[in-house]
Formats: structure tokens, C-alpha cells, sequence
């Protein structure tokens, strides 16, 4: 991930810069629509930014892990919404070829760990503490784990975090790894609905933190040597025996965005969106049903102050 | 038989199996009888499925070929209209040498010159009868209106006018088969090649259809090869036959020298149930010194049927003349051996 | 040695099986390479393999892109034309087709399937869907088609062209959708070729065997009217071939439209298959039922009138079919005039929440008992045939430790029982049975190499031939040596518990159907569902009472795979000849006792058919359920993808193609031995 900071560090000194051209008007800017309500939201809000820059947007799905190819190709113009925990290296292997540019934060504080729904605090008395685990991993074993408890971890293909995490911790616990997202949504949804015991690695924002009251266990705040010097944290021989590092939450643009549209490569390299912003519009799209546009409206004309200023210094 | 023959067949082997063309050339090369080459390619697991024909057909000849089923009879007859391909020998037709003709050569034949009746017919089923007869005129290029009107008269000989925009699914089989033979005759064939047409039809209607294809045949005056498993339909229509068995042509002969003088078991088998005085001929069984004939003469013919000379000289014993068509007296025969002729062997 | 040969085929192979089992297992504890190979004794195959593919796909890439640029310009004419269409115009053409190919039953289908997918809301959606499918079924009928032709002019290539069809249907599309990407760009075009890529093979077959179904008489008809070659094939067999090539293009129609969907992942359509992903993601199940449910409405509309057009030579009165047209634009001006745009109704969402919330309540209040149920079949079936008894029976589970005292008096008994099974003339049973016990004793995870490859090649011996039994060999080498072995075995052991759930559950109920014509008037219309049902939608009740796990995975698979299993037993038993059935009666059997002697032995190659069938989907399946969340083959083909790894992914997708062309061919080569036997 150092290539990606480098890249960051370039991309957010050109996005310094003043007002700037607004390029090709007349043909559409395109905006990858991911398999997330958080990525929506965060994309809507960008694409109405660009509207009243006076750009005209097209929004188009695109699967997370499968859009780099056309970022690059320029099929896609940004993508906003990438999660370095979970990006595919594709989109290493696009920014080093040249194709893709990383166009800042999204300024979005997430967090990532191991977690659980709050009825399990019952099952297993002393969580939020780690070291609860240790004696009740027998509560949390499945027919694949026992003797040990079962950890539903990410999807194969996102990374191993969460058996990284019992390893270095040295918990009795196996790690199952869910095949998709909707699996682990339904390892919450089922253990909600059942008050069963469920130790599952998630993350924030998402909706289902607060529609399955989603805790997360307490481990030791980190720092690099963590992740490098075993000696380090509770566990003297393993390395990962900490939190989880802070996941970065950026945006990718296609190489040319800037010499095509160049007052909205700024807008979008500037843009940030807050968890608190977030949050509560997932919410209304989620749980209470709303469309993407009525909510992104909604906020937008609520929240001038957030997001004028951007476009403004864009294109004034 | 001074004139060229329309179809003359020699040394025709069809073997079936891997690299056959080698393994026939190789067997050959050893030398020895036919019968020895095909066991030599028996032990080498391949087929010999008809091996060494040879046969002239005259022009205008009505040419049987008869055998049981696995006989070779069907593979001959593909084999002397090239849809398969024989693995040695000659076929010449009208005398061009139909195995060197290239493909280009060979479609144009059969525009021109070959027509082929099919056991099950053959008809395509997404096809009128109108279109079925037609193909071959279409597919040699005339035009729809012309071909339509040249059809018009063939369908009618065979009998199925006002039936033309019928699907081959709404006939019987003795009409489909009647289209069959119209479609054959479409192209104004010489040549005709007709396998098993009539055996897939219930008897009735197989007598029926060899009638008019006898009266066809009147009209037409075309070289025919039949072929039939039938003992019966090849004495009825058959100028002569060729008698196969395991792929060889055991006799070769008019219908008379076939039921009389059959060579061997194995034909006078077939011959046994047949009704010999009405398929074998006086000329057959009478001697042709006209000499010591006796006082009656109830006017033999020597082309008239055993039967009928029988019932001519019921009440007779000594020798009576026999004539030709002309009245000329060209031999002589005793009635006790026209009975003699008749008798069923017992085998 | 002179009298093992002198011994049955079978007897022999089974013999030889066992030795090396015993082997095996004698000498795992000296030479631990024979269960787990060694990691350093791999080759980088699928480094090879990505190697070459990133040359390869470079190479070609302008031609690719230009092709897919080509492509853009029906997609988009069938998109604009699909969406800019007014919706009643839609229905009304789709109930007028349906009227014309199978009167009043066939446009009331389609009415009342295409108004279900208008009032669910998801128009716009389906109608992109629709254009992804217009565009790749042509194509794959052009690509099909001439496939089928050219091994039918050229038999020397058959066998050839029959190995890529194959390949073209047992590797995953996840495995090529990476590749893919990279060649022809992103966008709903790489959904295309996918679909395009699955959809041919079934083309492909029919053709070929509909031209060579052709009547010998009939082309012979054609060459001696004359007919160039060319004109022999166009106006003569193909024609002769129509209705074999229009059930080619009903399978081709199904499987571009499953396959639509799966390669909906990639995104850029927003068709339907994105937001029965979506919903899924949420786990929302109501949602994406309905969602599902317009795919499989779809699927039906056109099953049953593509099939119509491969059946039925009856029409229906064209003038009805105008009136509905004209009825149809009526509605299209009345619908412009009052209502602006495709209406956005959604009259289902109450129901689907309705189901959504109904199954949570049931979830809740029966949770408990399914987790138990799930737990005891896990425990004491599926772990013992994973990881073999001396790992799976411990004090948690089964109350007790496996002791190798245990191990030894099992082996004792398996042993004893195949001598008596020996002593009274049933050797190869015998054989068998100590087989299955030391598959039981160490788990199939666990089998060492050596020993399946000398199990599976002899039985391809057996039922095939020396050439079957080497090709099993060198296939399942190269598993070996490209290291996915490990996953490879799981993957095997998942798909070989399904198979074999199905074969029993499915055996079972065809015979049930075989004897009652009224439980086969329920199940058959449950069997065109699952039939229909794209595939990720078994995923979603699966996972929401048994959540992640192998055991969702397997429920998953044999939802799907359990279908031909029930249909060909079904018609194998049903269609025994009548003067077979009435000999039997005639001498005095029984029901029970034809359907044991009688029918039975006749419908046993069809069965097995039906069981490569079930084979063959469980495979199809296995990718899919991955994203249950299994280990094995279908977990790397995600991984690759996640990862842009092409090798990966290839070699994991061209491993579950090889485990599955060796299970269809060992099947196909037993239901052939039966055929010969039976003489048919």
C-alpha cells in the first residue's frame, strides 16, 4: 500500500490548485455505481456536485472488484468510494500502468474489527474486552470449528483479517470465511433473529451496524510494530495482536479526467464526505426506504455550506 | 450385346474400415481367388462389403439385382452411383468413367443423367410434393415458373395431380413413394437407379406401383438398375438378374435361366417356392432339333410360359414343334418335360 | 500374476483399488507426501498459465476491443429499442407471439408473466436484461451453428470440436470473466461474449446432432438430385434438421439467459440480475426472491415459447394475433397520453417483505432446531466423509474419542463382511464395501493421491477402456502438479456428498413419479422452477436458515442438481417398452417386482445419464455456492478474481472443468457398457 500513499500525497498536491478549465461540457461524466448504498450515496452526492458545476453525469454500475479495467480505459471517469481494506490489486497494477490516478480521501472515518451483535455481550459476559474470548470460544463453536469457536470472517478475497487477528491473539477460535457480503449480513440477520452467539468481522459505516446494533470487541490500539515485531502487544510471539489499522477510504479517477474535465477532476479530488453525513442518509435509503436521489437531494439542499464551497473554488 | 453397354461395371470392390484402399491393394497383391482376398481383409477386422462386380447393363435393359438383406446389393448400387465411394474397380456410364469424374463432373451427371428411386423414399419432409419433384430442376437453376410447368406433366403420369402443394407428412406411402419416382424423373435421367422402391409397401399397393412402373418403363425406354430383395418382383420385371450373395454376384440370367438352371443351392433356393411355370419359358426347356416331332401341333411358342404350354398339350405325348414369334418352327419339346420342368424339388 | 488377469475387469480394478489403498495407508506415516503433496514439488503452473494468457490477451486486445466496439452498435439498438418501446406495445407483441405459437394458454403466459414483471417494478431493468439477451443469442447461434456445421462437414474434427464444447460448458464463467475483462473492455458487452461463450455449446450440439440425425435416404436424395454441396446443406438437411436445431435454440436461449445473469456481477447494465445482487447483499431475502422470481418469469415466457417453436407444428390463427396487436398499440397511445414514461408500480414489495419477515419469524422461533439439524448431519455425516472417522468422531460430538483400537476392529469387521460377500459370489461388492470403508476411515480430504488416481483410472478402465483410464491419469496429474490438489479434493468431496444426496433423494422421487402420475403432476412444475431459477437465487434461503457453511453450499447445490437425477429416472422407468411391461404382467410379476426386474434394468443407462446430468450441474453449481462461503475450487476462482489473477483463475476454473469432464466421462462410459449390454 506504500505505492498508494505516494500516489495520494501526488494527487492531493494537485489538488491544490485554483479555479480550473471545465473541459469537454457536453459530453457526460461517468460515475461507477458500486454494489453498496454507502458507495451510491457517496457518488450521487459527487455526481450532484458536478451537475451544478454545470457538467452533465451518467451513473453506471460497475463491480468493485471488476471496474479498474475500465477506469482505466477511461470507460469510467471516477470511481469514489474504495475501501483499501478491501481493494482488488488491480487496482495497484492500473495505478502503476498508468491508466488510474487515486484523487484523495473521501475523508470518510471508518473502522474495521471484530465484531459482534449486542445480544452476544449476554452469551459471553466481559465482552467488549478481548480477553473475554478466551474463556468462552466453546459458546461460539459450530459444527465446522469444534472444538474451537467460529469466527465468520471477510469473503476469501478480501484478505484474512479476522483469522489474522486469532492468530495473533492466540484465541481459540477458527475462521470461517463468508462468501460475500450478503453472507455476512445474514450471519447477522440470523443471529439477531435467533439471539444465537455470532464473532464476525465488519466494519463502519455500514447500515447494518445499527439495523443488528453491531459491536465491536476492544483490542489494543496498534501502531506499526504490530504488524512487524511480534514482541510488541499482549502476545509475545505473534505479530497482528492489535486493533485493526485504520482503513483508508479514498477516491480513483481515470489518468486523462484531469486533461478532459479539469475543474472536476478538482471538484471530485476535493470532495470529502463525513460518517455523519453518511450514516444517516444510509439509514433513510436502508431501513426506512427512501430512493437514492430523494436522499441525496434532500441533503443537498440541506447542507449547501458542505459542498458549495468546492465547486465554487473549482469553477469561480 | 454388340452396342456399347449404357453401364458397365468391372472388378468392383467396396470395403469398408480403416485405410481400406491400402489393406484391398495389399490383399490383392498376394493374389488368389476373391473369395481368399476377402478373407484376408475379414481377418483384418475390415468389410468387404461388395467384392469384384462385374456386369454390363444394355441400353434399355431392365436390370435386377437381388440378394438378401446384407447381400451388398444396396452398397453396389451406391457404389455404381458414386454416393459412396468404391475402393477399386471401374464404373462406366454411357461410356464415361463415372469413379474419375471429378465432383464438379459428377453433380452435373446427376442434373443430367442419373435418377434414384429410395427404399423410405427419401422425400424432404419441408417440402411440398410440388417442391420435392422439383429440386433437382432447382438446384440445377431453372427457374421456378419453368421447372413448376416442366414437373407439371411428370406428376400427373405418377398419379398424384391435385395432391402438388401436400406436405411428404399427408401421404401414404404408396403416394410418397410416387413422388419419389416423379422426383427421379425430373431430370430427364438415362440412367435410373431404383433401391428397393417397393418394399417398404404393403403388397397390395407394391403390385399396384410395379404395374405402373412397368407402363413408366414402357414410355421411357431408360436403362434401369433395380434392386430388390424380392424373388417374385425380379421375375416379374427383370430383363435379367444378378443374384448376390455376401457381397458376390453368384449368377447372372434372364428370369428363366435363373428359376431353370439355377447354379447353386444357394439360388435354387430362392427359386424353390416360386411358381416356375409361370416365370420360365418354353424356349427353355426345348430341344432345337425340330426333328421327330409327332402328328399334334397345339401351337407352342417358344416365349410362352410352361403353364400355358402345359395346358396346351394336357392330353399329348409325343414331341411337339415349337415356334418363334414369326410362326417358324425352331425346335421341338416333349410335354413330360415341360411336367419334369415344373417339379417342386424337394431339398 | 497370470491369475489376476485371469479375473473380471471389474473384479481386477477393484482388487488393485484396494492394494494401493492398503498401501496408502501402511505407508502414510513414513512417507507423508502420498496424502499431502509437498508444496515445493508443484510447479508454478498457474504462474505459466497467466504468463501466456497476458501475452496472449495483449496480442489480441486491439482485435478484441475493436470487436467489442463492433458489438456496442446492437447492443445499443436492441437496448434503445427495447426501452424506448412503449411497455403495452411489449406485452401486446409477447401475448400476439405467444397467441400465434400455442394459442390461448401460451399468450395468456405471456401476458400475465410480462404484467408481473411491469407491476414488480423492475421494467426497465428486465428490459436491459432482455437487450444483453437479444444481442448474445444471436451471436451464440451464429457461433453455435457454425460449430455444429463444421464438425458435420469435417468428421476428422469432431472429436476435437466435441473437447472445446465441453470445456466451453465445465469451466466456470467466473473464471474467464477476468480475462475477459481485460480483452474486450468493461461493460456489459464482457456479459455478452460470457453469455455468448456458455450459450453456443448447446447450438453446437444440436446442430451436429440434428444433421446427422438427418435420414441417410434423404441426403442421399439431395446428391443424386444433383446438389452442390452447399445446396445440399442449405436447402436440404438443415432444413430436414429445423426441429432439433429449435431445441438447440431453446437451451441456447436458457442457458445466455442464466448465464446473463451471472455475469451481471460485473455490472454496467443495471439489468436485472444487479439487483437481485444487491438485494442479495443486504440480505434481503423477500426482495431478492422477487427479483429472482422476474428471471425466472422470463425464463419461462421464453422456455415455453422457444420450445413451442421446437414442438409444435400446429399455428394459431394469425388474425387473432393482429387484433391483439392492434389492441396493444391502443393501449401504447392511451398509456402515453395518461401516463408519461415506464410506470414505476411496485405492487409486490408488500409481499416480498411480507415473505421477508415471515421467513425471519420463522428463523427466529425455529432457529434453534434447525442449527441442531444442520449440527447432527454435519456431525455425523459430512465431517466423517470429509476428514474420516479417526478425525471427525471426538468426545464433543460423537461422546467418544476414535481410538486406532477402533480404527482396527472397523477394518476388521469392513473385512470381515466382504469375505462373506466374496464366499457367496459377490467379490467385486465385497471389494467395495472395504473401499468405502477406508473412504470413511480417512475422509476424502484426506485420500492420498495415489490412490484415487489408481481408484478413478481404474475405473475408467472399466468402464471405458485403457484411453479413458490414461486420460484420467494425466488429467488428474496435472491437478496435482499445479498444486490445487488441496482445494480440488474439497471441491470433490462437496460436489460428491451432493451428488449422492441427490442420487437417493432424486432416485427416489422419479421412482415415486414413475409409479404415481399424480405426484409427478406436483413435481414436475418444482422441477421447472429450479430448472429456471437463475442461480444465485438458491442461495438465498439456503443462507438464511443454515448461513454460511458447507452445509448451505450443499443444500444450494442439490436444490439445483437434484432435478435430472429426478426427470431421467422418471422417463427411464415410465418409458419402459409396453410389450417389455406386458410380458411381465403376462407372467405374472408383481408392480414392485417389474419395476425391480423389468423396468429397472432397462432404465438403468438412462439413470446414469440423468446422474452425469446431476453431475455435471453440481459442478455448474459449486462456483456459485461459493459465495455461501465454501473452501475449495470455487473460493480460488473468486479469489483470482478479486486479485485480476488471469492464472488463478484459469487453472482453478480448468481443474473443476477436469474433475467434472472425468466424472462425465467415467459415468458416460458405465451408461454406455449398459446400453451395449441391453443392446441398444
Amino acid at each position: 500500500m506504500k505505492l498508494l500513499n505516494t500516489v495520494a500525497a501526488l494527487a492531493l498536491m494537485a489538488g491544490a490548485a485554483g479555479a480550473a478549465e471545465m473541459g469537454a461540457v457536453d459530453e457526460p461524466i461517468k460515475l461507477a455505481i458500486n454494489e453498496w448504498t454507502g458507495q451510491h450515496i457517496t457518488t450521487h452526492v459527487a455526481g450532484e456536485m458536478l451537475k451544478a458545476a454545470g457538467y452533465d453525469v451518467e451513473y453506471v454500475t460497475a463491480g468493485m472488484m471488476n471496474q479498474f479495467q475500465a477506469l482505466a480505459d477511461g470507460e469510467i471517469a471516477a470511481t469514489l468510494e474504495i475501501w483499501s481494506s478491501n481493494v482488488s490489486d488491480e487496482y495497484a497494477k492500473q495505478v502503476a500502468a498508468g491508466g488510474v490516478v487515486e484523487l484523495g480521501d473521501l475523508g470518510l472515518a471508518a473502522r474495521e474489527g471484530i465484531a459482534y451483535p449486542a445480544h452476544v455481550a449476554d452469551l459471553c459476559p466481559g465482552l467488549p474486552a478481548w480477553e473475554a474470548l478466551k474463556d468462552c470460544a466453546q459458546v461460539f463453536a459450530s459444527a465446522e470449528t469444534i472444538p474451537m469457536g467460529r469466527l465468520v470472517d471477510y469473503p476469501a478475497d478480501w484478505g484474512t483479517p479476522g483469522a489474522d487477528r486469532m492468530t495473533g491473539f492466540a484465541l481459540p477460535f477458527k475462521a470461517v470465511p463468508a462468501g460475500s457480503e450478503g453472507a455476512l449480513i445474514a450471519e447477522l440477520r440470523a443471529s439477531t433473529e435467533r439471539k444465537s452467539p455470532l464473532l464476525i468481522t465488519f466494519w463502519q459505516p455500514h447500515w447494518a451496524m445499527s439495523a443488528y446494533d453491531v459491536k465491536f470487541v476492544e483490542l489494543p490500539v496498534g501502531n506499526e510494530e504490530c504488524f512487524t515485531d511480534p514482541a510488541w502487544g499482549p502476545n509475545p510471539n505473534a505479530v497482528n495482536d492489535c486493533d485493526f489499522a485504520p482503513s483508508r477510504i479514498f477516491k480513483g479517477g481515470w489518468s486523462g479526467l484531469e486533461d478532459k474535465w479539469p475543474a472536476a477532476y478538482e471538484i471530485l479530488s476535493n470532495y470529502q464526505l463525513a460518517v455523519e453525513d453518511q450514516q444517516p442518509m444510509m439509514g433513510a435509503i436502508d431501513v426506512d426506504g427512501g430512493t437514492v436521489e430523494a436522499v441525496v437531494g434532500e441533503w443537498m439542499a440541506a447542507n449547501e455550506a458542505k459542498w458549495k464551497p468546492v465547486v465554487d473554488a473549482a469553477t469561480k | 450385346m454388340s452396342e456399347r453397354p449404357a453401364i458397365r461395371v468391372e472388378g468392383l470392390w467396396q470395403v469398408f474400415g480403416a485405410n481400406a484402399t491400402a489393406a484391398l491393394a495389399a490383399a490383392k497383391a498376394q493374389g488368389g481367388s476373391r473369395g481368399d482376398i476377402a478373407g484376408r481383409l475379414l481377418d483384418q477386422g475390415l468389410i468387404p462389403a461388395v467384392r469384384d462386380a462385374t456386369f454390363d447393363v444394355a441400353p434399355g435393359e431392365l436390370f435386377v439385382i437381388m440378394g438378401l438383406s446384407g447381400s451388398g446389393k444396396s452398397t453396389l448400387i451406391r457404389g455404381i452411383s458414386r454416393l459412396v465411394e468404391p475402393t477399386a474397380g471401374h464404373v462406366d456410364i454411357e461410356g464415361e468413367d463415372v469413379l474419375a469424374a471429378s465432383r464438379k463432373r459428377m453433380t452435373e451427371l446427376r442434373r443430367t443423367r442419373m435418377g434414384m428411386v429410395f427404399q423410405h423414399f427419401g422425400l424432404f419432409p419441408h417440402m411440398t410434393v410440388l417442391d420435392n419433384v422439383a429440386f433437382p430442376l432447382k438446384v440445377g437453376g431453372m427457374g421456378r415458373k419453368a421447372r413448376h410447368e416442366k414437373v407439371m406433366p411428370i406428376i400427373e403420369m405418377v398419379g398424384l395431380k391435385g395432391r402438388e402443394a401436400a406436405f411428404p407428412r399427408e401421404l401414404s406411402g404408396g403416394q410418397r413413394q410416387r413422388v419419389g419416382i416423379a422426383r427421379s424423373l425430373a431430370g430427364d435421367c438415362s440412367v435410373w437407379f431404383l433401391d428397393e422402391p417397393f418394399s417398404a409397401l404393403d403388397p397390395l399397393i407394391r403390385r399396384q406401383l410395379q404395374d405402373e412402373f412397368l407402363e413408366i418403363r414402357q414410355r421411357l425406354n431408360t436403362t434401369i438398375v433395380f434392386i430388390t430383395h424380392d424373388i417374385t418382383e425380379a421375375l416379374k420385371l427383370a430383363d435379367r438378374i444378378a443374384i448376390m450373395r455376401d457381397g458376390v454376384i453368384v449368377q447372372i440370367g434372364t428370369p428363366t435361366e435363373i428359376v431353370l438352371n439355377p447354379v447353386d443351392s444357394y439360388v435354387r433356393e430362392f427359386s424353390k417356392d416360386v411358381a416356375k411355370g409361370r416365370h420360365a419359358r418354353v424356349g427353355s426347356v426345348m430341344r432345337s432339333d425340330a426333328g421327330d416331332v409327332g402328328p399334334d401341333d397345339p401351337g407352342l411358342r417358344s416365349d410362352m410360359t410352361l403353364e400355358a404350354a402345359l395346358a396346351s398339350c394336357m392330353s399329348l405325348y409325343e414331341p411337339v414343334p415349337v415356334r418363334d414369334g414369326d410362326g417358324k418352327v425352331v425346335g421341338m419339346v416333349h410335354p413330360g418335360d415341360l411336367a419334369k420342368a415344373l417339379q417342386v424339388e424337394e431339398t | 500374476m497370470s491369475a489376476l488377469l485371469k479375473l473380471s475387469p471389474g473384479l481386477r480394478a477393484a482388487l488393485i483399488t484396494v492394494l494401493t489403498g492398503a498401501l496408502c495407508l501402511a505407508l502414510e506415516p513414513v512417507a507423508p507426501w502420498l496424502v499431502k503433496w509437498p508444496a515445493d514439488w508443484t510447479l508454478p503452473a498457474t504462474e505459466w498459465v497467466g504468463a501466456a494468457l497476458e501475452w496472449l490477451l495483449g496480442g489480441i486486445k486491439p482485435l478484441a476491443r475493436w470487436f467489442s466496439g463492433l458489438l456496442g452498435y446492437p447492443m445499443a439498438w436492441a437496448n434503445a429499442a427495447l426501452t424506448q418501446t412503449p411497455w403495452p406495445l411489449i406485452i401486446g407483441i409477447t401475448t400476439a407471439i405467444g397467441w400465434y405459437l400455442g394459442g390461448l394458454a401460451m399468450a395468456a403466459l405471456g401476458f400475465v408473466g410480462l404484467s408481473f414483471v411491469l407491476t414488480s417494478g423492475y421494467w426497465q431493468e428486465s428490459m436491459n436484461t432482455l437487450s444483453l439477451v437479444a444481442v448474445s443469442v444471436p451471436l451464440a447461434l451464429i457461433i453455435g451453428g457454425a460449430i455444429g456445421i463444421l464438425a458435420n462437414e469435417a468428421p476428422r474434427i469432431k472429436p476435437a470440436v466435441q473437447g472445446v464444447l465441453d470445456v466451453m460448458q465445465t469451466v466456470p464463467t467466473f473464471a474467464y470473466l477476468t480475462p475477459l475483462l481485460l480483452l474486450f473492455g468493461f461493460g456489459p458487452v464482457v456479459g455478452l461474449i460470457a453469455s455468448a461463450i456458455y450459450a453456443a455449446p448447446p447450438m453446437a450440439r444440436n446442430v451436429l446432432l440434428g444433421l446427422e440425425r438427418v435420414e441417410s435416404e434423404i441426403k442421399e436424395a439431395a446428391v443424386m438430385s444433383g446438389g452442390t454441396r452447399a445446396q445440399q446443406l442449405f436447402l436440404v438437411e438443415i432444413p430436414s434438421a429445423s426441429l432439433q436445431i429449435m431445441v438447440g435454440v431453446n437451451q441456447c436461449l436458457m442457458a445466455a439467459l442464466s448465464m446473463v445473469i451471472i455475469a451481471a456481477v460485473i455490472g454496467g447494465n443495471n439489468d436485472i440480475g444487479w439487483e437481485v445482487l444487491l438485494q442479495m447483499r443486504k440480505a434481503n431475502f423477500g426482495p431478492a426472491l422477487l427479483a429472482g422470481l422476474v428471471i425466472v418469469v422470463f425464463a419461462i415466457v421464453i422456455d415455453r415459447m422457444s420450445g413451442a417453436l421446437a414442438t409444435e407444428r400446429k399455428r394459431y390463427d394469425p388474425r387473432v394475433a393482429y387484433g391483439i396487436l392492434a389492441l396493444a398499440i391502443l393501449a401504447a397511445l392511451l398509456a402515453a397520453r395518461f401516463l408519461p414514461g415506464p410506470p414505476s408500480w411496485s405492487l409486490f414489495d408488500g409481499a416480498a417483505q411480507w415473505v421477508d419477515d415471515g421467513l425471519g419469524a420463522f428463523n427466529t422461533e425455529h432457529g434453534a432446531k434447525l442449527t441442531d439439524f444442520k449440527n447432527n448431519t454435519m456431525f455425523f455425516a459430512f465431517l466423517p466423509l470429509r476428514i474420516g472417522l479417526d478425525d471427525a468422531v471426538l468426545p464433543f460430538t460423537w461422546g467418544f474419542q476414535w481410538t486406532n483400537a477402533m480404527s482396527l476392529w472397523f477394518f476388521g469387521v469392513a473385512g470381515a463382511l466382504a469375505g462373506v460377500l466374496w464366499a457367496t459370489g459377490r467379490p467385486v461388492a465385497g471389494l467395495m464395501l472395504l473401499i468405502a470403508a477406508g473412504v470413511i476411515e480417512t475422509g476424502v480430504a484426506n485420500l492420498p493421491w495415489p490412490f484415487l488416481f489408481v481408484a478413478l483410472g481404474a475405473l475408467g478402465w472399466v468402464s471405458a477402456g485403457r484411453n479413458l483410464a490414461v486420460m484420467v491419469v494425466v488429467l488428474l496429474s496435472t491437478i496435482l502438479l499445479s498444486g490445487l490438489w488441496e482445494p480440488a479434493m474439497l471441491s470433490l468431496y462437496l460436489s460428491g456428498i451432493s451428488v449422492f444426496a441427490c442420487a437417493i433423494v432424486g432416485g427416489l422421487l422419479g421412482v415415486l413419479c414413475a409409479i404415481s402420475p399424480l405426484a409427478w403432476r406436483f413435481i414436475r412444475p418444482v422441477c421447472d422452477m429450479l430448472q429456471t431459477i437463475p442461480l444465485f437465487v438458491f442461495l438465498i434461503p439456503v443462507l438464511m436458515f443454515f448461513q454460511i457453511g458447507e452445509f448451505s453450499a450443499f443444500l444450494a447445490i442439490c436444490l439445483y442438481a437434484i432435478v435430472p437425477m429426478i426427470r431421467y429416472t422418471r422417463h427411464g422407468l415410465a418409458n419402459t417398452p409396453g410389450d417389455l411391461v406386458e410380458a411381465a404382467v403376462a407372467s405374472g410379476a408383481t408392480p414392485m417386482q417389474i419395476l425391480r426386474d423389468v423396468r429397472a434394468p432397462y432404465a438403468a443407462p438412462t439413470i446414469l445419464l440423468g446422474l452425469n446430468q446431476t453431475i455435471l450441474y453440481a459442478f455448474a453449481m459449486l462456483v456459485i455456492a461459493a459465495l455461501i462461503g465454501t473452501t475449495g475450487l470455487g473460493q480460488s476462482v473468486f479469489l483470482a478474481i478479486g486479485q485480476a489473477d488471469v492464472g488463478l483463475g484459469i487453472s482453478a476454473g480448468a481443474a473443476m472443468a477436469i474433475l467434472a469432464l472425468i466424472a462425465d466421462r467415467l459415468v458416460q462410459g458405465l451408461a454406455e457398457e449398459r446400453r451395449r449390454a441391453l443392446g441398444l
